[in-house]
């Protein structure tokens, strides 16, 4: 396992993807799980930015592989539990003038990925997402 | 990296990366034009729910005045990516094929 922080902004978003890049490389990782990946990442990434406005502490990516499963886990510190992965479900369905830009993240990784968990320990938020390769 | 521009034809032209911290240059392109129609999307490489936003709310607009966005020759996964969303739904999506 590996893991690093990033500021909490919207612009470490190229750090982190240095960060990802750099495993993905590592791990062999094919190109179209890459972009999975990245996704997830970034959703849960700037929902901890978004909406754990009093925290102050870097906000922590760990990525791993075992076997044909890629974990990748975030972890928000000293912050209010805020579970994401209970988020209503978004209706796709509706017509364009019906719709509002947000919520798409969450509904999009439980499409994209095999497990999404969450737990709150000790003031940590932690989302953890897991996909088997191929 | 994130490039967004005018094409020859008039189309919007999206390279590269289209992620939150992009997406504000994004809403900006696209509400400077009165009525844009088509994206090309053959050399995006990766959009997130901050992209998907700004395609939404330019669509919302547009459809107000009778136009509407067509989104072409986007990649497998971002075309996963407009299903998933149901986007498939209320854009015309072009794969150029």
């Amino acid at each position: 396992m590996i893991s690093a922080r990033f500021n909490r902004s919207f612009d470490a978003l190229d750090q982190v993807f240095g960060f990802t890049r750099g495993f993905y490389e590592r791990e062999g990782v094919p190109a179209e799980e890459r972009l999975v990946f990245d996704f997830c990442v970034e959703e849960i990434f700037t929902n901890f930015v978004k909406y754990n406005r009093g925290a102050s502490q870097d906000i922590e990516l760990a990525l791993e592989r075992t076997g044909d499963r890629v974990q990748a886990r975030l972890t928000d510190f000293d912050v209010e539990a805020f579970d994401i992965t209970t988020a209503p479900p978004v209706d796709i369905s509706l017509a364009a003038a019906d719709r509002e830009p947000g919520g798409l993240g969450l509904h999009l990784i439980r499409r994209l990925v095999d497990e999404v968990t969450y737990d709150y320990t000790n003031g940590q938020s932690r989302i953890t997402v897991t996909k088997r390769l191929g | 990296m994130f490039e967004i521009r005018l094409g020859e034809k008039g189309e919007v032209i999206c390279e590269g990366r289209l992620d939150a911290a992009q997406a504000a240059k994004a809403q900006a392109f696209l509400d400077a034009l009165p009525a844009p129609d088509v994206v090309d999307m053959t050399k995006l490489e990766y959009i997130s729910s901050a992209g998907l936003g700004v395609l939404l709310r330019t669509q919302k607009r547009l459809l107000q005045s009778g136009g509407g966005l067509r989104l072409k020759n986007a990649s497998r996964h971002i075309r996963d990516i407009f299903r998933y969303s149901g986007f498939d739904r209320i854009f015309q999506i072009d794969d150029g094929t």
